[in-house]
């Protein structure tokens, strides 16, 4: 395997570590911050499904994917209607299963960041005029960004690694789907042991990159 | 007459009934009680962080109630201070900055601060934080300063540098203060009124002198705001020693002052009985026995803890360090010490 094509299935992996990161970041804070906070009705039945992906084999859950996205599904039509293609076998699949297997690890990141945040800061902080947002923005968010970091952090660490629901919903596709895991598979399917070696030398060099950046971002941002 | 300054509030939950209700016009009022007694719940309604609890709050003649806490103009200065931990003095006094920069220096000034600017929060001392709280609530212009036991966290030679401060803020920053303590020292210090509570109601107001005047010509000022108090009858007295029993049948032995009444209600501070793990050997204290952890509950940064020990239940205050390394939970069997001294006659 040539150097060229293990960066391509690098910087395909990153690429989608990234985009799926990216998609649930915003619904995982929610998500994190309303277990965290709110009290209501249907919330554990909600944090139990919401957590699903992480007790469940990633394949069944690739199974739902394939299912909820395939041609004459309502999800499957309806992606078909608005961007013209199916999902399945595209990067965006790899991308769908990523974002949902590392979707748990943001939300339980993020609620506990939300958890380590004084109520009393809030309060002293609406006793002082500031409005909702502006604590949220203010005190709450920064004082669970370590929280939210390292969920981040696994997120981005679980959509590198992420094989079975992948493989069913974005199958083996050179250029297109094929992330680390899925060509290590491939490789050892082929007797290519040094090809499937040196993948897995390069995911375990982006996985651990990933975790010490965090590391250090947070040794060097103390809170004071 | 209508006042500056008034509450009357309600609530019921977890077995505690708060029924509450006072006024007051005056630069600086105190709300006067033990640990429990419900003040601090008092003045977080005041403040509008207690949807829980109802009834009417007006404060520097506005009617409050039903007006959120970010729009009621209240400056809450809690026990712990909860000074943002993630910024510098200065952005916690400027993170609802609604004063322009010569006043806020002046409160700076005022409170002796302007040295802690740039520093971070973390390492500032008991004193030192409960100042900057005080800045940063002057800053954002409330109507009224609302401060928790602003002494408690300081350690008592400390106290005597912030009581100044205290002192300064009605005038300097030209704010009514409202503040909550149990220590009635803190009262006569800075208030020109006094609110006592009493389990959930107030059952005295007035100025501070005459309310604790019946209180003091027993000797008892300290007894005000002590968590335990027992009926009693003398059993035996001599020159320097009572011996009284309480209605649950523990024998105590306090201080005989000549020429005072027998007491029949006594008063002890949770903070003046000492607990150990197992014998203390010979002591000092004249009243020492066995009694067993009933419950145990945190308040701010103080563990209160009920124990049952010769047919009385008794309040003890104790540091959380204290808690832990004594290994304090429900049903340990610990030893009470209390010095004769402690025990003090309460007005009824």
């Amino acid at each position: 395997m040539s150097a060229a094509d293990l960066t391509e299935i690098a910087f395909l992996s990153l690429r989608v570590s990234f985009a799926s990161t990216a998609l649930i970041l915003v619904p995982g804070v929610a998500l994190g911050w309303l277990f965290a906070r709110a009290r209501f009705r249907g919330r554990s039945i909600l944090r139990a499904v919401v957590l699903l992906p992480m007790v469940l084999p990633p394949v069944a859950i690739g199974l739902v994917l394939l299912v909820t996205f395939s041609h004459g599904s309502f999800v499957g039509d309806l992606v078909e209607r608005v961007f013209g293609a199916s999902l399945l076998l595209t990067f965006w699949a790899a991308v769908v299963a990523a974002a949902v297997m590392s979707f748990p690890l943001l939300v339980v990141g993020a609620q506990q960041g939300f958890e380590a945040v004084p109520r009393r800061l809030e309060h002293v902080a609406a006793t002082l005029g500031a409005r909702p947002a502006r604590i949220f923005a203010r005190v709450t968010l920064p004082l669970a960004a370590r929280g939210i970091l390292y969920g981040v952090v696994f997120a981005f660490v679980r959509g590198l690694g992420e094989f079975g629901a992948t493989a069913l919903v974005a199958g083996h596709v050179p250029g297109k789907t094929e992330t680390l895991s899925m060509a290590i598979y491939a490789r050892i399917e082929s007797f290519d042991d040094a090809g499937a070696l040196a993948l897995s030398a390069v995911a375990l060099v982006l996985a651990f990159s990933a975790t010490a950046l965090a590391e250090a971002f947070l040794r060097r941002r103390p809170e004071r | 007459m209508s006042v500056a300054n008034s509450f009357a509030l309600r609530a019921r939950y977890r077995g505690f009934e708060l029924d509450a209700t006072g006024e007051w016009d005056v630069p600086c009022a105190a709300l006067f009680g033990a640990s429990g007694s419900g003040k601090s719940t008092v003045l977080e309604a005041l403040a509008g962080l207690r949807p829980e609890v109802n009834g009417p709050v007006v404060l520097a003649g506005e009617r409050l109630d039903g007006t959120p806490a970010a729009r009621r103009g209240v400056g809450w200065v809690p026990q712990d201070a909860a000074l943002f931990p993630h910024m510098t003095v200065r952005e916690n006094i400027e993170f609802a900055a609604r004063v322009d920069a010569p006043t806020s220096a002046s409160f700076v000034d005022a409170l002796e601060i302007g040295t802690l600017l740039d520093r971070g929060v973390r390492d500032l001392s008991g004193g030192e934080r409960q100042r900057v709280a005080i800045a940063r609530a002057l800053a954002a212009r409330p109507r009224v300063l609302l401060l928790d036991e602003p002494l408690a966290s300081i350690d008592r030679p400390l106290r005597s540098r912030v009581l100044p401060f205290l002192e300064r803020v009605p005038q300097a920053a030209r704010v009514p203060v409202f503040l909550v303590t149990h220590d009635p020292l803190e009262v006569l210090a800075l208030a020109q009124h006094v609110l006592v509570i009493e389990a959930g109601r107030v059952v005295a107001s007035g100025a501070p002198r005459s309310v604790f005047a019946s209180a003091a010509a027993f000797g008892g000022v300290a007894a005000l705001g002590a968590e335990n108090r027992f009926g009693v009858r003398v059993v035996e007295r001599s020159d320097s020693t009572l011996r009284v029993e309480t209605s649950g049948g523990c024998e105590l032995s306090m201080v005989h002052v000549p020429g005072f009444p027998n007491p029949d209600t006594v008063a002890v501070r949770a903070e003046d009985i000492l607990l150990a793990a197992g014998d203390p050997g010979r002591v000092s204290a004249q009243n020492v026995f066995e009694a067993t952890v009933a419950g145990v509950e945190a308040i701010g940064e103080q563990v209160l803890v009920d124990l049952d020990g010769r047919g009385e239940r008794w309040r003890v205050k104790v540091t959380p360090r204290a808690c832990a390394s004594l290994g304090i939970e429900p049903g340990a069997t610990l030893v009470l010490l209390i010095k004769a001294h402690a025990i003090v006659a309460a007005p009824e």
